[in-house]
C-alpha cells in the first residue's frame, strides 16, 4: 500500500490556506451538509465511520460526542487539543499550518453535533506559525459567516478562539489542558471514576468535548463522504478505520509526515520514508517517545492498527515514528527520553515526580560509566512503581519506554553497566544535549 | 435542626465485608466505618481531595451480575474515589502493600531524614506511615535534592523545602479555608515547591494552621522552633482566651512552661483551626512582666508584700463605700470570677458601680432596648445560611474564627455574603455585594437597607419607625454614605432570612447605636438573626452575670476624675488600651483616692496603683468562659499558678469572708453551682453537667 | 578418743591451712585501689561523656532522643539554634542545656544507643561518688570534659568513625 492522502491531499497547495482555495477543493460542503442534518445523525455518522481518537489513546470518538448532554442546560464547549508535545510527533503542526480550515470546519461540525457555543483551540506555545495560520483562517471564517453569530443562517452561534500554551508537555493531557485554559496551574484534574467525565463537567464544570487536531480534521471527510465510506479505509484491520498521519523521523533518508491507511505494514512506512540511513535498522519507536520500543524483527511483522500494534507489544500512540539504526546506543536513547519526562513531570503526584527523577539519575549514572549491579532490577522496579500508580498518563508514559527498553534490549544495559561504555559506537547525532 | 434527610446509600464491600455507605462517600472515609485505616498524606477531611500523594492507593473492582468481582486494571486513590453501587475495595492485598511501600520509598528518596533535629520528629505522619507501611531501607544512592534549610516564610512560619513532600495541603488551605491564597506551587516536576508569591512574607491571619496540617516538618513554627520534642511535652485541652471566639486548643507545656498551642476539634466553634492571634498570642504566660507577688505602694515605689496586707488595704478602702467605690473590668475573667466580683461589690461593699464595657457609646444596649437578644446565631449555624450580612466589622481581625465560618458558608454552600464596612476587609474577596460607606455613616446605610425592605412592602414596622426611616431612600443614602443606590438595592434583595453579623466595636462608631437599632429592626423584618458579637474572652459571661444598675464606665471614670470616688478596682483590664479617651482615664486614675489593680501582667495602670493584686493566668486555674455565641466552656487548670498568684474568684471570696464570715467556696465548681442557682440559664453549665464541647445558653 | 580429736579437730585445721598454703603460690587478685585501678571489661558502662568532632564542634545536636529513650527519665535537654557567629555543632541545632541526674541514672546505656550522632557515650570512669546531691546533676560543661581514663577506647559507633560533616550553610 502506498500513501493515502486524505487530510494531506492539498497540504502543498498554498491556496488551500485561504477560504476561497479551501472552498474550491470542496471545503465547507461538509458543514453545509452537517448543519442541515439532525445533531444525532451527525454523531451516528461519526459512529459509523469507526473514527478513534488520534491523540494517542485511540478512544472511539463518537462516544465522546454522544456523551454531551442532549438537553442543553448550560454552555457547551468544544475543545481542541493542539498541544502537540510528544517527542517525535509533528503531524498536528503541519495540519494546522497547511490545512487550518480543515480543523476549523471539523470543530464547527463538532460544535453543531454537540450544540456547543464556544470552541477553544489550545495550541502549544511554540507553534507560532500554526497559531498564525489558524488565526487568519478563523478570521476569514468569521468574515464569511461560517463562525460567530447565526452560522449559515441557522440561528446557531458558535465562537472559536485560540489559546497559546506556555510550554508544558503536561498541558497536552486533557484535564491539565483544561486547568491551564482556565488559568490554573497546568496540573491534571481528577478523572472518571473519581470525578465526572469532561463531557458532563469539563471546562468550568460544563460539558466539554475534547479531541485531537487530527480527529477533528477527519470530521469533514466523514460527513462529506459518509461514515460508511470512511470506514472502508483500513478495513483490513480489526478495529482501526480511516487514515493516520505518521511523523517519521530518526535514521531515515526522507523524514516527514506520511498519511497512510490503517492496515499498512510498518515496514512500508519505513520504505515511504526512504529506508534506513547509515546502517541496518535496529529498533523503532512507532508512536511517539512514550510508546514501547520494538526491535527490527518486530518492525518487519508489525501492521499499523490500534489492536495490531499490541501484538508486537507497542502502540500506535500519536504517530511519532522514530527509526533507529544499528549505531544507536539504546541506553543513551532511553536516557534522553527519561530526561525529557523528568523535565516535563508536573510534580503533582509522588510516583511521577520522584520516580522520573530517580530513573534519570540512575540512567545518567550508567551513562557516565558508573552503573552498578542491580541497577536494571531497580529500574524495572521503579517502572512498575510508577506505571499505573501515577495521577495521570504522564507517569505511565515515562515508565513504558524504560521498561520496554529493559525488556527488549537488556544486553545493552548489562554491557554498559559492566564495561562502563556503550556496546555500539554511538553516532554523536543522537546524543542530543538536553 | 433540619428534619432527618433520607440519605441515599450504596452497598459496597471492603475487604469482602459488605457495608452500606452514603452514595458518593469517599472510600478513605468509608473504610473508617469498619475501623480500618488507609494511610494518607495529602487528603484532609476539611479540604477538597486531590489525590496527589498516591499513598491511599487501594485495589478496586466492581461486582459483576454473576457475583464475581472484576478488578480495575490500575489501583485507585481511595481519597478521591466516591463509593458507588457494587464497588469492591481491597485495602490489604499484596499489591496494595507493595504500592504503599513504593510510594513511601519515592517520598523518602529526597527527604533529608533529619528527624532528630526536626520539630515534627515524633509526631510526624511521614514517620508513622513509614514505620507502618514503608520499606526498611532505601535503594537510593544518588544525590538528594537540596534546598535552603529553615527559610523564614513569615515571623511565625519557617519553611524547610528539603523536607517537603509536595502534598499541597498548605497551598490548598490558603486557597480553600483561609482564602488568602498566599501559598502556591512554583516550578514543576521534582523541583516543585510551595512558596509565597515572589517569596514575599506569608501574610495570613491563619498561617499557623499550615504548621499543624503539614504532614512533615516542612512548615514549622518559628516560635516553637527547637523548644521541645513531642515526648518532652505534656498536653492538656484548653480554651483560648485571647478573643471571644473561645477556640478549643491544646496547650503543650514543658516543665511548667507553655511552649505551643495547637487547634483542638470542636465542630461547634473552631472546627480544628486556630488564628495566629490565638496560636502565637499566649506568650504572656512566660512573660518577664508577669505579676508574681502582691504589691503595695510605699512612696513612689510598689514593694512586694503579702496577701494579708493587700486584703486589709482593699477592705479599708472599699468596705461600706456605697456609691463612692467602683470596679471596672472583668470581661477577660472567667464566669466564676465575674460572679464572685459581682457578689463582693454588690453584696459586701454595697455598690452597683460595676462595668466591663469600654465602648464609646454606652447607652442601654440595643438588645435590651428593643427586647431582642444580641446573640441569635451559633457559629456553626452560619454555615447553613443562604445569605449573610457582615456589617461594620473587619471580621477576620475581630473574630477570625467566625470569619472562617462565613467564608466556609460561601465556599462550600455558595452563601451570598453582603459586606458593609468603611474600609476594605478580608471578607471582600468573596462578598456578593460590598457596601463601602464613608466612616460614620453606618446608620444611614443600615436604615437605607431597612427602608428599602419596608417600602417594598416586605415587612411591617411600627409607624414611628417607618417615619424615622422614610427619608433614607437609596438615593439619599448614596448622597450620605457614598454607597451606590443600585448596590444597596441588590443587597436588600439578598437579606431575606439572613443572619446579620456585627460586633460590639460598632458602639465605638459615632452613629453605631443607630445603625445597630436599624440592623436589629432589619433582622426582625427579614426573619433574620441579629448578632452583635462581643470581643473579649468572657464579655458575654460578664454581661449575663454582671449588674445592670449603678454607674457605667463613663460615669465611673468621670466621677473618679472629679475626685468623687474613694476607691476604684481595675479587674484584669487596661483602660488605657480599651477606653477611647486616654486623658480621662489618666485623670481618673490620678484622682481616685485608692486604686486597686488586679492583673496578670504589668500594665500602665499600675503606675497609679495603691495595691496590686496578682491574678493567675487563665490556664493556671479552673473556670468557665462564655464565648460569642454564649457557649460556656470549661478551662481546666493546665499549669500551676506562678508565684503567689491566685485565681480571681478566690481573691474576691477571701475578701468577702474577711468581712462577713461564712463558709467560703472551695472550688470554682461550687461557684458555678451557685451561679446556676441564681441564674437558671447556666443550669446546663454546672461542672458535672457541662459537656466537653461546651453548653450553649439560649 | 584421741583419734576422734585428731580426726575432728586437727585434721580440718590442717586441711584449711593446706588450702591457704596452696593458694600462696597463686597470683594475687586484690588490687590496691585507689592507687591501682583494675582493668575494666570492654563493655563497661559508667560515666557519661559528650564527645566532640575532631574539628572541636560538639556532636550533640540537642535532639532529646536520649531523654526520650531514658527509662529513668534522668536526662534533660534544651536545644537552641546555631548561628554563624555562635556555632556549637554542625547543622542547625545544638543543646544549650544538657543535664543528667546521676542519682537517677541506671547506666543502661539506652541513651548511647538512641544517639544518632554518637554524642553521648558511657565510658569507664566509675568514680562517681560525691558529697552533695546537687553535684550529681552533671551539666553540659561537666559532660563535655575530656575523658581522663587511662585506656581511652574511643567509641566505635557508626558515626564516630566518620569525619565531622562540614557545615555548608
Amino acid at each position: 500500500m502506498a500513501e493515502r492522502k486524505l487530510l494531506f491531499e492539498h497540504t502543498h497547495d498554498p491556496a488551500f490556506r485561504t477560504l476561497d482555495g479551501y472552498k474550491a477543493t470542496g471545503g465547507y460542503q461538509a458543514l453545509e451538509k452537517a448543519i442541515k442534518m439532525d445533531r444525532q445523525a451527525v454523531i451516528d455518522e461519526v459512529k459509523a465511520s469507526g473514527l478513534r481518537g488520534r491523540g494517542g489513546a485511540g478512544f472511539p470518538t463518537w462516544i465522546k460526542w454522544n456523551g454531551i448532554p442532549k438537553d442543553k442546560k448550560t454552555t457547551h464547549y468544544v475543545l481542541c487539543n493542539a498541544d502537540e508535545g510528544e517527542p517525535g510527533t509533528f503531524k498536528d503542526k503541519q495540519l494546522m499550518e497547511t490545512c487550518p480550515f480543515l480543523l476549523v470546519e471539523g470543530m464547527t461540525i463538532a460544535g453543531h453535533a454537540t450544540n456547543a457555543d464556544q470552541g477553544f483551540i489550545y495550541i502549544r506555545g511554540e507553534f507560532i506559525d500554526a497559531a498564525r495560520a489558524l488565526r487568519s483562517a478563523i478570521d476569514e471564517a468569521y468574515a464569511a459567516g461560517l463562525l460567530g453569530k447565526n452560522i449559515m443562517g441557522t440561528g446557531w452561534n458558535f465562537d472559536l478562539d485560540i489559546h497559546l500554551g506556555a510550554g508544558s508537555y503536561e498541558c497536552g493531557e486533557e484535564s491539565a489542558l483544561m486547568s491551564s485554559l482556565m488559568g490554573e496551574r497546568g496540573m491534571p484534574r481528577l478523572k472518571f471514576p473519581h470525578a465526572p467525565l469532561p463531557t458532563v463537567a469539563g471546562l468550568w464544570e460544563r460539558p466539554t468535548l475534547i479531541n485531537n487536531v487530527e480527529t477533528y480534521c477527519c470530521a469533514p471527510f466523514i460527513i462529506k463522504n459518509g461514515g460508511e465510506w470512511y470506514a472502508s479505509l483500513g478495513a483490513s484491520t480489526k478495529n482501526s478505520r480511516g487514515t493516520k498521519i505518521f511523523s517519521v523521523s530518526g535514521h531515515v533518508n526522507k523524514p516527514g509526515n506520511f498519511e497512510i491507511e490503517f492496515g499498512t505494514p510498518l515496514k512500508e512506512l519505513l520504505e515511504m520514508a526512504g529506508g534506513v540511513k547509515g546502517g541496518k535498522l535496529k529498533a523503532c519507536v512507532p508512536g511517539g517517545s512514550s510508546v514501547p520500543i520494538i526491535t527490527a524483527e518486530d518492525v518487519d511483522r508489525a501492521i499499523i492498527g490500534y489492536e495490531e500494534m499490541s501484538e508486537v507489544k507497542s502502540m500506535v500512540g500519536s504517530g511519532g515514528c522514530m527509526f533507529l539504526n544499528e549505531h544507536t546506543c539504546i541506553v543513551t536513547f532511553i536516557w534522553r527520553t527519561a530526561l525529557f519526562y523528568a523535565n516535563e513531570s508536573c510534580g503533582k503526584c509522588t510516583p511521577c515526580r520522584e520516580g522520573t527523577r530517580w530513573m534519570l539519575q540512575i540512567l545518567d549514572r550508567i551513562r557516565r560509566g558508573n552503573g552498578q549491579k542491580g541497577d536494571i532490577e531497580l529500574l524495572k522496579d521503579i517502572c512498575s512503581q510508577i506505571d499505573g500508580r501515577s495521577f495521570c498518563g504522564l507517569g505511565d508514559a515515562a515508565a513504558w519506554p524504560v521498561a520496554a527498553a529493559l525488556r527488549v534490549f537488556p544486553h545493552e544495559f548489562e554491557y554498559f553497566i559492566e564495561n562502563g561504555k556503550s556496546m555500539v559506537e554511538s553516532e554523536p547525532t543522537l546524543a542530543m544535549a538536553p | 435542626m433540619a428534619a432527618a434527610v433520607q440519605i441515599e446509600t450504596v452497598n459496597i464491600t471492603i475487604n469482602d465485608i459488605e457495608i452500606a455507605v452514603p452514595k458518593g462517600e469517599l472510600i478513605v472515609e468509608a473504610v473508617k466505618r469498619l475501623g480500618l485505616e488507609i494511610p494518607i498524606f495529602c487528603y484532609h477531611p476539611r479540604m477538597k481531595p486531590v489525590g496527589m500523594c498516591r499513598m491511599c492507593i487501594v485495589e478496586v473492582g466492581f461486582k459483576q451480575p454473576d457475583g464475581t468481582v472484576r478488578k480495575m486494571p490500575k489501583p485507585q486513590a481511595a481519597c478521591t474515589l466516591p463509593a458507588s453501587e457494587g464497588m469492591a475495595v481491597y485495602t490489604d492485598t499484596e499489591m496494595v502493600h507493595r504500592d504503599r511501600k513504593g510510594v513511601l520509598e519515592f517520598l523518602l528518596i529526597n527527604h533529608p531524614l533529619d528527624c532528630p533535629i526536626c520539630d515534627r520528629g515524633g509526631e510526624c505522619p511521614l514517620q508513622n506511615n513509614t514505620l507502618f507501611y514503608g520499606p526498611s531501607t532505601s535503594r537510593y544512592v544518588e544525590l538528594k535534592r537540596h534546598a535552603p534549610k529553615a527559610f523564614p516564610l513569615s515571623k511565625y512560619v519557617t519553611l524547610d523545602l528539603e523536607r517537603c513532600i509536595q502534598c499541597g495541603r498548605c497551598v490548598r488551605f490558603t486557597e480553600e479555608i483561609s482564602g488568602d491564597s498566599e501559598l502556591a506551587f512554583r516550578f514543576r516536576g521534582a523541583n516543585m515547591q510551595p512558596s509565597t508569591f515572589e517569596l514575599r512574607d506569608f501574610e495570613s491571619k491563619f498561617s499557623g494552621n499550615v504548621i499543624e496540617i503539614c504532614p512533615v516538618g516542612a512548615l514549622t513554627s518559628a516560635k516553637y522552633r527547637f523548644r521541645a520534642r513531642p515526648w518532652d511535652l505534656e498536653t492538656k485541652p484548653a480554651v483560648c482566651t485571647v478573643c471571644s471566639n473561645g477556640c478549643n486548643v491544646w496547650f503543650d507545656y514543658r516543665v511548667g512552661k507553655m511552649v505551643r498551642i495547637n487547634g483542638r476539634t470542636n465542630e461547634g466553634v473552631n472546627e480544628e483551626w486556630t488564628c495566629d492571634k490565638g496560636k502565637f498570642g499566649h506568650e504572656f504566660y512566660n512573660s518577664e512582666d508577669r505579676l508574681l507577688t502582691p504589691l503595695v505602694r510605699e512612696g513612689d515605689q510598689l514593694v512586694p508584700t503579702d496577701w494579708a496586707r493587700v486584703y486589709s488595704d482593699v477592705i479599708r478602702a472599699f468596705a461600706n463605700g456605697g456609691d463612692k467605690v467602683a470596679a471596672l473590668g472583668g470581661a477577660a475573667n472567667s464566669n466564676e470570677d465575674v460572679f464572685m466580683l459581682n457578689r463582693l461589690m454588690t453584696g459586701i461593699f454595697g455598690t452597683k458601680n460595676l462595668d466591663h464595657r469600654f465602648e464609646r457609646n454606652l447607652v442601654t444596649g440595643v438588645g435590651e432596648k428593643l427586647g431582642v437578644s444580641e446573640v441569635q446565631s451559633t457559629i456553626a449555624s452560619l454555615e447553613d445560611a443562604p445569605s449573610m450580612l457582615v456589617f461594620g466589622t473587619s471580621l477576620a481581625d475581630e473574630l477570625p474564627i467566625v470569619f472562617l465560618r462565613v467564608r466556609k458558608a460561601w465556599f462550600k454552600n455558595g452563601a451570598k455574603v453582603v459586606v458593609a464596612h468603611h474600609a476594605p476587609t478580608d471578607a471582600d474577596s468573596f462578598a456578593e455585594v460590598i457596601l463601602r460607606y464613608k466612616e460614620g455613616t453606618e446608620a444611614a446605610v443600615a436604615s437605607g437597607l431597612l427602608s428599602l425592605l419596608v417600602s417594598a412592602g416586605k415587612a411591617q414596622v411600627p409607624a414611628a419607625t417607618a417615619d424615622a426611616i422614610k427619608p433614607f431612600t437609596p438615593e439619599h443614602v448614596e448622597q450620605l454614605s457614598g454607597v451606590p443606590a443600585e448596590k444597596l438595592r441588590v443587597a436588600a434583595e439578598l437579606l431575606e432570612g439572613a443572619p446579620i453579623i456585627t460586633t460590639r466595636s460598632m458602639y465605638n462608631q459615632a452613629s453605631g447605636v443607630d445603625a445597630l437599632e436599624a440592623l436589629a429592626g432589619l433582622a426582625m423584618v427579614t426573619n433574620g438573626k441579629f448578632n452583635c458579637y462581643s470581643l473579649q474572652a468572657n464579655a458575654e459571661g460578664a454581661t449575663l452575670l454582671g449588674t445592670k444598675e449603678g454607674m457605667h464606665t463613663h460615669q465611673i471614670l468621670n466621677a473618679a476624675a472629679a475626685g468623687e470616688l474613694k476607691a476604684l478596682w481595675l479587674v484584669n483590664v487596661d483602660p488605657f488600651a480599651l477606653y477611647p479617651d486616654r486623658e480621662l482615664v489618666q485623670q481618673a486614675l490620678e484622682n481616685v483616692e485608692f486604686l486597686a489593680v488586679q492583673g496578670t501582667v504589668a500594665s500602665e495602670a499600675m503606675h497609679y496603683a495603691s495595691v496590686v493584686l496578682p491574678q493567675c493566668a487563665p490556664a493556671e486555674m479552673d473556670g468557665t468562659y462564655t464565648n460569642v455565641e454564649r457557649r460556656v466552656q470549661r478551662m481546666r487548670p493546665v499549669l500551676k499558678p506562678k508565684g503567689s498568684t491566685k485565681p480571681g474568684w478566690n481573691i474576691f471570696s477571701e475578701i468577702a469572708v474577711r468581712l462577713r464570715p461564712a463558709t467560703p467556696f472551695f472550688n470554682p465548681g461550687e461557684v458555678m453551682a451557685e451561679i446556676a442557682k441564681e441564674n437558671p440559664a447556666f443550669e446546663g453549665a454546672t461542672y458535672d453537667k457541662l459537656p466537653a464541647e461546651g453548653f450553649v445558653i439560649r | 578418743m584421741s583419734v576422734n580429736l585428731v580426726k575432728g579437730v586437727v585434721k580440718p585445721i590442717l586441711a584449711g591451712f593446706g588450702i591457704t598454703a596452696r593458694r600462696l603460690k597463686h597470683k594475687k587478685v586484690t588490687v590496691m585501689y585507689p592507687e591501682q585501678i583494675r582493668e575494666q571489661y570492654p563493655r563497661t558502662r559508667w560515666r557519661h561523656f559528650l564527645t566532640r568532632y575532631d574539628s572541636g564542634l560538639e556532636r550533640c545536636i540537642g535532639c532529646s532522643l536520649c531523654a526520650g529513650a531514658c527509662p529513668a527519665r534522668c536526662i534533660y535537654v534544651e536545644a537552641k539554634e546555631n548561628t554563624d557567629t555562635e556555632r556549637y555543632s554542625p547543622g542547625e541545632r545544638y543543646a544549650v542545656r544538657y543535664e543528667i541526674n546521676m542519682i537517677r541514672c541506671i547506666f543502661c546505656g539506652y541513651c548511647q544507643e538512641a544517639c544518632p550522632t554518637g554524642a553521648i557515650v558511657l565510658r569507664k570512669n566509675f568514680e562517681l561518688a560525691d558529697y552533695k546531691r546537687e553535684d550529681f546533676i552533671y551539666t553540659k560543661e561537666r559532660l563535655l570534659e575530656e575523658y581522663p581514663g587511662q585506656s581511652d577506647e574511643p567509641f566505635k559507633g557508626h558515626y564516630a568513625t566518620e569525619p565531622a560533616p562540614v557545615f555548608q550553610g
